[in-house]
C-alpha cells in the first residue's frame, strides 16, 4: 500500500471502525444518493468499510475515489447515526462522514487522481478567483450586484457573498442588502473578495482552498474587518469549520449567519414585513443549516412572520432525508444525479399543494427551480420574499 | 470455495439488468461481505462475492436465478444487511442479489386495509406515506429505520411491539417467491393476496420466511395494516433486584391487557452497563439494580385504562416509575437501538470500539432466572479472558400477549480490531455454549435472528429432531444445486454426492 | 448567534456526575476524558456541536413518538389517578 494511504487509514482508523464495528446503516434511508440510487457501494457505510480495507491493504485510493463523488455533504448520515446522535456528544466522539470524504478526495488529488469536470471546474477557479457558476465571471465583476445600492467598500462588519449568489442569482444578496438597511442594520463589501474556497475543498483540492482561505483572511486583516456577515449556508460552513482548521486560535474573526441576524432583527421589532405575500409555501431547510448546524427555527420564524402566506411546514426531522443534491460537488460531476435529489424533493413538496418552495440556500435554488418547472412549483428565496414582505424588493 | 465467474455470464447479467447494475468492482464487493454482527475482519476476503447485480423486477430476479440455476453459480440475497445472523453474508463467492431497488409501493388499499410494496422498501419510509391516511404498518425491529420488507421476510423477524400486532409473520400476507430454479410462486395462507386466514393446501408461508436466503427471493410482498395509534403509554420502572423485577414482568404480561404491546426486563448487568454512558441512567441510585418497561398503543382512552392497571399492578410488586421523561425518552430510543462500539471497555475501563453481537433465544418465562445466570457465566469467561470480549447484559422482552415465552437476549462487546483467530475460535466456541444453554432449558437458540452462524448453527440438528431431516429434504427438492446461499444452516448436507459445493 | 472561535473552543469546567462521567453543560454527560487516553482518543468538539446533538437527540425521539403515536400519555398522570 502506497505510505499516503496508510497515513491516511491510521489517521481515520478509530473512526472508520467505529462505524465498520456497527454496521448500523441508520445513514442509509436518510442519504440522498442512496435514496435514488439504492447503491450501497456510495452509502456512508462504505465510504468508513473502504477505509478499514485501506489499512489492510486490500483498498487503493484510485479503487475507490470515482464512489466518493456521490456524496452532497448534506450531513444527514453522521447526524442520523447513533453514533452521534446518541454517543457523540458524551464520548466527544461522533461520526464524520462529510470530513471523510473530503479526506478521501484530498488523497485522491493529492496522487493525481481526478475526476474530470471537477478538475475543470477548479482550473477554472484558480484562474478567475471564483466559480465558473455563469459566463462572465470574474474578480472585476464580483460586485456587479451591488450596484446602485450605495454601499461602501469596508469597515468592521461586511456582507460575504457566496459565487452563486453574486453571480447567477444577484437578487438574493440585493434583497439582503436592502433589508439590513431599512433596519439600520450598517456593513460595507469585501476590498478584494476571493471564492471562500470551500468547494475545491469538498471536490478535494485542498492547496487550493486553503490559498483561497489565506487571501480572504488577509484581505479582512488588512481593512480591519472583525465580522463577516454570510447568506449562504455553505460559506457559513467553511468560515466556521474550515477556516477554524486552517488557523487555529489565530482565526478571530466573527461569523454571523444573516437567516440568523434577520430573524434576531424581527425579534427587537427592527423589522416589520406587513406586505401580504399571498403564497402557500413550504419550506426547504438547507441541509448545512438544519443538519449540520442545527438551524431550522429562525428560518421559520421569519416565514411566520410575513404576513398573506399559508405555510405548509414539514419539520426538521422529516427534512434529514431531504436535499437538493446541489452540494459537495455532486451537481458539477454528476449533474444527472442532483437532478434526481431535486425531483425526489420536489414530489414531497408536491404532494403538501404548494405553489411555492422557499429555501434559504442560493446553491439549492438552481437544481430545485429546474426540478419545480414539471410540477408548476416556483423556488423562492427566504431573503428575498422577506424583502417583499418588508416592501424593499430590489 | 469461490466460483470466478466467466465473462459470458456477467455479459448475460449486464443483457439481462443493464450494464448499470451489474457491479464487479473491487469496493462493491467488500462492501457486500458484512452485516452487523461480528465479523472476523482478518478473514473478510474469504466473505467476499465474485459480482453484485441490482434488479429492478421479479422478472429480473427470476432471469437471474434461471442463469445462475443453469451455471451452478451460488446466490447470496441480500436487503438491508442489517441482521444480526448471517443470512447475507456470502460464504462460497457469487452473485449477490441486491433487492434495494424493489422499493416501490405498488399499492395502498385503505378498504381491506393492505398495502403492497417492492421488497426493498424500509417500514419507517412505509409509514411516512402511510400515516397520511392514519395507518400503520407495525412491524418494529431495532433496526426499524433501516432493514428492509424482504429481510424481515427472510430471516421471519420479530418486532417490539409485537405482543400487540403480532411479529412478521403476522403482519405479512403473502409474496411473490423465486424459487432457486428461477420459477416464480406466490405464497401466503392459501392463493390470496390479501386473505388472512386460509386452510387451503399446506401452509407454505411459513416456510418461505425465515429460511436466510436458501430457498430463494421475496420480491413483492403485501402486509397487513393497523390504525395508526391515538396513543401510546411507556412506563419504565427501577428495582433493588432482580428477582422483584422478573415476577414484576411476569405479572405485567400475563395481566391480559388488550393494548399491551409488549414488556422489557433489563438485568443488573444490563444497569451496569447503562450507567456507562446512559443519559437516564448514570443519575440513577446504586440502589438501582434492575428495570422493567412496558408499552401499550391504541386509543387514547383503552390506552390510560389499561396503562392504570399496569401501573397499579408494578406499585404493588414494589417498582418505582422512573417518571415521564426517562420513560418516554427511553421507548423512543429503542425503535433503533442497535449498540454503538464505544460501549465497549477494557478491562481496565478504557473506552474502545467494540462491534455488537446480541444472542437472542425464545426462553419460556420460567426458564429465565437460570438461562440468565448461565449465559453470563459464560461471558464472563470470555471476558476474564481477554479485552477482545465485554459483557453488556441482558434483555428479556415478550413474545407474546400472554407471557410464555421472552426473547432474552445477552449482549457481547467484540472488539474486533484485536480479533485473530484464536479469539475467533473462543467466540464461536461461547456462541455454541449459549445455544446448548437455550436447549437445555426447553428454549429455542434464535426469536428473531435466524441461527446460522458458525458455533450456534452446530446445535439446529439437535433442536429441529426429525425436523432437520424434512428441512434437507425440502431444501434438496427446491434447489437441487444448493445454489441459494451455499453453506448456511448445514444445509450442505443434503447433497452428500456434491461435497457440498454447488 | 454568531461564532467566535474562541467561544466555542472553551466548553464549561466540567463537574463529576459518578465514576466514570462528567458534567459541563446542564443535563448533559460527557465521558471522564481519563477513559479516552489509550485506545481512542476524543475530537476537537466545539460547543455547537455538542448542543447541536443534544438538541437533535431531543427533536429525533419526539419525532418518534409522533410517528408511532400521535399523543404521549403521562404515567405521572396516571399515578396521581390512582392515589386519588
Amino acid at each position: 500500500m502506497p505510505d499516503p494511504e496508510k497515513r491516511f487509514a491510521e489517521e481515520w482508523r478509530d473512526a472508520a471502525y467505529n462505524c465498520f464495528s456497527s454496521g448500523h446503516k441508520f445513514c442509509r434511508e436518510v442519504c440522498p444518493v442512496m435514496q435514488v440510487t439504492g447503491n450501497e457501494s456510495w452509502s456512508p457505510t462504505a465510504f468508513h468499510a473502504n477505509v478499514v480495507a485501506m489499512e489492510q491493504g486490500s483498498l487503493e485510493v484510485a479503487d475507490v475515489a470515482a464512489d466518493y463523488v456521490n456524496c452532497t455533504g448534506c450531513g444527514a448520515c453522521e447526524l442520523r447515526c447513533p453514533n452521534s446522535l446518541f454517543t457523540g456528544d458524551f464520548y466527544r466522539f461522533r461520526t464524520r462522514t462529510v470530513d471523510l470524504v473530503k479526506g478521501v478526495r484530498s488523497l485522491a488529488v493529492r496522487q493525481e487522481v481526478h475526476q474530470p469536470a471537477w478538475r475543470r471546474w477548479n482550473e477554472l477557479t484558480a484562474e478567475r478567483t471564483h466559480e465558473p457558476v455563469a459566463d462572465g465571471v470574474s474578480q472585476e465583476r464580483v460586485r456587479d450586484w451591488a450596484q446602485g445600492l450605495d454601499l461602501t467598500v469596508g469597515g468592521e462588519t461586511i456582507l460575504f457573498v457566496d459565487c452563486e449568489a453574486a453571480f447567477y442569482r444577484p437578487s438574493v444578496p440585493r434583497s439582503v442588502a436592502c433589508v439590513l438597511g431599512l433596519a439600520g442594520y450598517g456593513f460595507g463589501l469585501m476590498n478584494e473578495q476571493w471564492c471562500c474556497g470551500g468547494p475545491a475543498a469538498e471536490m478535494g483540492y485542498e492547496e487550493q482552498a486553503r490559498r483561497f482561505a489565506e487571501h480572504n483572511l488577509a484581505d479582512w486583516r488588512a481593512s480591519g474587518v472583525r465580522r463577516v456577515l454570510v447568506l449562504d449556508p455553505h460559506d457559513y460552513i467553511t468560515f466556521t469549520e474550515d477556516y477554524p482548521k486552517y488557523f487555529g486560535e489565530a482565526f478571530d474573526i466573527e461569523v454571523v449567519l444573516v437567516v440568523e441576524l434577520l430573524a434576531a432583527l424581527i425579534r427587537e421589532g427592527r423589522l416589520a414585513p406587513h406586505v401580504p405575500v399571498e403564497r402557500t409555501v413550504t419550506y426547504h431547510d438547507p441541509c448545512r443549516l438544519n443538519k449540520r448546524k442545527g438551524i431550522w427555527q429562525e428560518p421559520r420564524e421569519i416565514l411566520r412572520a410575513i404576513p398573506g402566506l399559508t405555510f405548509h411546514d414539514v419539520d426538521r426531522v422529516s427534512q434529514w432525508s431531504y436535499c437538493s443534491g446541489a452540494g459537495g460537488g455532486l451537481a458539477v460531476e454528476k449533474p444527472e444525479l442532483t437532478a434526481k435529489i431535486s425531483e425526489m424533493r420536489m414530489g414531497k413538496a408536491a404532494e403538501l399543494g404548494v405553489d411555492t418552495l422557499v429555501t434559504a440556500c442560493p446553491w439549492a435554488e438552481r437544481p430545485l427551480t429546474a426540478a419545480g418547472e414539471a410540477r408548476s412549483i416556483g423556488v423562492v428565496d427566504l431573503h428575498e420574499l422577506l424583502a417583499e414582505s418588508l416592501g424593499v424588493a430590489p | 470455495m469461490t466460483v470466478t465467474l466467466g465473462d459470458p455470464v456477467v455479459e448475460e447479467l449486464r443483457r439481462i439488468l443493464g450494464h448499470d447494475h451489474v457491479l464487479t468492482g473491487k469496493a462493491d464487493r467488500l462492501n457486500r461481505t458484512r452485516v452487523p454482527a461480528p465479523f472476523p475482519v482478518h478473514r473478510w476476503a474469504e466473505r467476499m462475492p465474485d459480482l453484485i447485480v441490482m434488479p429492478g423486477s421479479t422478472g429480473e430476479v427470476a432471469e437471474v436465478l434461471r442463469l445462475a440455476h443453469a451455471h451452478r453459480i451460488p446466490v447470496v440475497p441480500r436487503d438491508g444487511g442489517t441482521g444480526l445472523t448471517d443470512g447475507a453474508v456470502p460464504l462460497r463467492g457469487g452473485i449477490v442479489v441486491d433487492v434495494k431497488r424493489l422499493n416501490q409501493i405498488k399499492e395502498i388499499d385503505l378498504d381491506n386495509r393492505t398495502c403492497t410494496v417492492g421488497t426493498g422498501i424500509n417500514a419507517l419510509k412505509l409509514n411516512e406515506v402511510l400515516s397520511r391516511h392514519g395507518l400503520l404498518y407495525p412491524d418494529d425491529p431495532a433496526s426499524y429505520p433501516c432493514s428492509l420488507v424482504g429481510g424481515r421476510i427472510g430471516t421471519s423477524g420479530w418486532s417490539l411491539i409485537g405482543s400487540r400486532y403480532g411479529h412478521t409473520r403476522d403482519l405479512v400476507l403473502s409474496f411473490d417467491h423465486v424459487l432457486p430454479t428461477g420459477r416464480v410462486i406466490h405464497v401466503g395462507d392459501g392463493i390470496g393476496r390479501k386473505i388472512t386466514k386460509s386452510s387451503s393446501g399446506y401452509q407454505l408461508k411459513h416456510l418461505f420466511m425465515g429460511h436466510q436466503g436458501t430457498l430463494g427471493i421475496a420480491t413483492e410482498a403485501t402486509l397487513k395494516l393497523f390504525p395508526k395509534p391515538e396513543a401510546e403509554f411507556s412506563p419504565f420502572w427501577a428495582f433493588d433486584d432482580y428477582d422483584s423485577a422478573y415476577r414484576t414482568v411476569g405479572q405485567l404480561a400475563r395481566a391480559g391487557v388488550a393494548t399491551f404491546a409488549g414488556a422489557v426486563l433489563f438485568d443488573e448487568w444490563k444497569v451496569a452497563y447503562l450507567r456507562r454512558d446512559d443519559e437516564a441512567y448514570i443519575p440513577q441510585p446504586a440502589s438501582v439494580k434492575a428495570l422493567v418497561c412496558a408499552a401499550l398503543y391504541g386509543y387514547e382512552d383503552e390506552v390510560r385504562a389499561g396503562g392504570s392497571r399496569l401501573m397499579r399492578i408494578a406499585r404493588s410488586m414494589g417498582a418505582r416509575y422512573l417518571g415521564d421523561e426517562i420513560s418516554q425518552g427511553d421507548w423512543a430510543a429503542r425503535h433503533d437501538r442497535y449498540a454503538t462500539p464505544l460501549h465497549g471497555r477494557t478491562r481496565s475501563g478504557q473506552v474502545v470500539p467494540m462491534s455488537w453481537h446480541c444472542e437472542d433465544a425464545s426462553i419460556n418465562y420460567t426458564n429465565l432466572p437460570a438461562v440468565r445466570l448461565a449465559w453470563h457465566e459464560i461471558a464472563d469467561r470470555l471476558r476474564r479472558a481477554s479485552d477482545v470480549f465485554d459483557d453488556w447484559g441482558m434483555f428479556a422482552y415478550t413474545n407474546g400477549a400472554t407471557g410464555a415465552d421472552y426473547l432474552t437476549e445477552i449482549d457481547i462487546g467484540i472488539w474486533e480490531q484485536r480479533l485473530d483467530d484464536a479469539a475467533w475460535a473462543a467466540w464461536v466456541s461461547a456462541k455454541r455454549d449459549l445455544a446448548a444453554v437455550a436447549l437445555a432449558h426447553g428454549g429455542s437458540i434464535s426469536a428473531c435472528h435466524g441461527s446460522c452462524r458458525e458455533g450456534e448453527v452446530d446445535l439446529v440438528p439437535e433442536e429441529l429432531g426429525g425436523g432437520f431431516d424434512v428441512m434437507l429434504a425440502i431444501k434438496r427438492a427446491l434447489d437441487p444445486h444448493n445454489i441459494m446461499n451455499p453453506g448456511k444452516y448445514l444445509l450442505d448436507r443434503a447433497y452428500p454426492d456434491q461435497d457440498g459445493s454447488p | 448567534m454568531s461564532y467566535r472561535y474562541r467561544d466555542e473552543m472553551t466548553p464549561p469546567p466540567p463537574e463529576r456526575a459518578s465514576e466514570v462521567a462528567v458534567t459541563r453543560f446542564e443535563h448533559v454527560y460527557e465521558v471522564d476524558p481519563a477513559l479516552m487516553t489509550e485506545h481512542v482518543t476524543q475530537q476537537t468538539f466545539p460547543n455547537w456541536d455538542t448542543l447541536r446533538l443534544v438538541r437533535s437527540r431531543a427533536g429525533h425521539l419526539a419525532w418518534m413518538h409522533a410517528h408511532f403515536a400521535d399523543k404521549v400519555v403521562s404515567g405521572e398522570e396516571l399515578l396521581d389517578d390512582l392515589d386519588r
